[in-house]
């Protein structure tokens, strides 16, 4: 069976250790924890991720200038990314999916709609 | 004979009259016996037929006698395929049923665990700092990350029990908020009842006046505190089953957590010695 592998780009430790509960429920996907953008670039940089969920607001480096930064890299330039934020207006979501985000997912987060769209991305059943 | 040649006239080879008449007989009965013969003949003919149209109509009767019965094995064999098919399809419907059932199972199992992630990461947070900043950083994280509040105050009642006094706050300018008297006032209620008091409205359309949600904070079951939220993210327009669990962790640990990380920073944060476990015993 194949076997996936997920970068989580948040400042936040209660949201990343929300985040890495919910993915733990997707039957081999192996989770990679980034603190901030500019983390989550450095990881990017040394290994291959099959899907990213990333923060909007982090310090050093928000979501939106990763999202810009993964869709300029070669390697990862067609990896799906989930936005995840608290910004649930509609110029929002817009904003984030023109810059390249493949899922808009609003906080609070509920699991199961989490683990729904990285599979849903992965095209795991 | 004799007479015959009698009555022949002499030199004549021609028959006489006798034999003719015999002839003439015998020419019409061997005639008769021709035709008799020929008629014979033809109805042997018309039988031959009349028995190979009965045999050929024997064989068509045998055949269709045989495809009646194949079609009555046929339809012999739809019933019971019909009966099988109705079986399957009845089995078919209470696996679907049972199927469902799982499914539905398996959803309400993946919520509740959600849930329980929600409230043991919120726990886990909440008690995973030990100065009175970084748990208050970590309640105004999970009132926003986990409940969805976009503005909202943490009150501390003072120590003459008369005003709730406002020490931490998110989305609302602190110009706008001072003390709360206890007595008439919802905050106060709340403190007063211990019991958290939700509005049934739209949690987005709170006020300062009239807030989504005040949770009460105790402490060794003495309620110090409470926690305002005047309103919720556009996207959070319900409270669930999980908020209100969430309502009851801040309402549980929140205070406990604060206080005894203020205990700790006025100790210089000094771990306490091993007597003071020494009597735990029970």
């Amino acid at each position: 069976m194949a076997e996936y592998s997920c970068l989580i780009v948040e400042d936040s430790p209660m949201m990343r250790q929300l985040l890495v509960f919910a993915l733990a429920r997707v039957r081999n996907l192996r989770v990679t924890e980034a603190d901030d953008g500019v983390d989550g670039l450095r990881k990017l940089a040394s290994a291959r991720y099959d899907i990213i969920v990333t923060d909007i607001n982090m310090p050093i480096m928000d979501g939106l200038k990763l999202v810009k930064r993964v869709r300029s890299d070669p390697i990862h330039k067609d990896t799906p990314i989930v936005i995840i934020t608290t910004e649930g207006s509609q110029e929002d979501r817009q904003r984030a999916l023109q810059l390249g985000a493949n899922a808009y997912i609003t906080k609070p987060i509920q699991a199961p709609q989490v683990i729904a769209t990285v599979k849903e991305l992965l095209k795991i059943d | 004979m004799a007479e015959d040649r009698k009555s022949r006239p002499a030199g004549s080879d021609a028959p006489g009259p006798d034999l003719r008449d015999e002839r003439d007989q015998f020419l019409k009965k061997f005639t008769r016996g021709a035709r008799l013969t020929e008629d014979f003949l033809r109805e042997v003919e018309e039988l031959h037929n009349r028995l190979r149209d009965l045999e050929r109509e024997n064989a068509g009767l045998r055949a269709k006698v045989q495809a009646d019965e194949a079609v009555r094995e046929l339809l012999s064999k739809i019933d019971l395929l019909e009966q099988e098919k109705r079986e399957l399809l009845k089995r078919f419907h209470s696996v679907e049923a049972v199927n469902s059932e799982f499914t539905l199972r398996v959803q309400e199992v993946e919520s509740e665990f959600a849930n329980l992630a929600n409230l043991f990461v919120a726990s886990n947070q909440l008690h995973s700092s030990l100065s009175p900043r970084g748990v208050t950083r970590r309640i105004k994280e999970v009132l926003a990350q986990l409940v969805g509040a976009e503005r909202y105050c943490m009150y501390l009642a003072n120590a003459e029990g008369t005003e709730l006094v406002p020490i931490a706050h998110e989305g609302v300018p602190g110009s706008e908020l001072a003390p709360v008297p206890i007595q008439g006032s919802r905050l106060g209620e709340t403190l007063c009842s211990g019991a958290a008091a939700v509005s049934d409205g739209d949690p987005t359309q709170g006020t300062l006046a009239a807030p989504a949600a005040v949770i009460p904070l105790s402490v060794d079951e003495k309620v110090v505190g409470v926690i305002a939220i005047f309103s919720t993210l556009a996207q959070k327009n319900r409270f669930d089953t999980v908020d209100f669990e969430l309502f009851k962790l801040l309402g549980q640990h929140a205070a406990a957590a604060l206080v005894s990380a203020s205990l700790f920073a006025t100790t210089d944060r000094k771990l306490p010695g091993l007597e003071a476990f020494l009597d735990l015993s029970v």
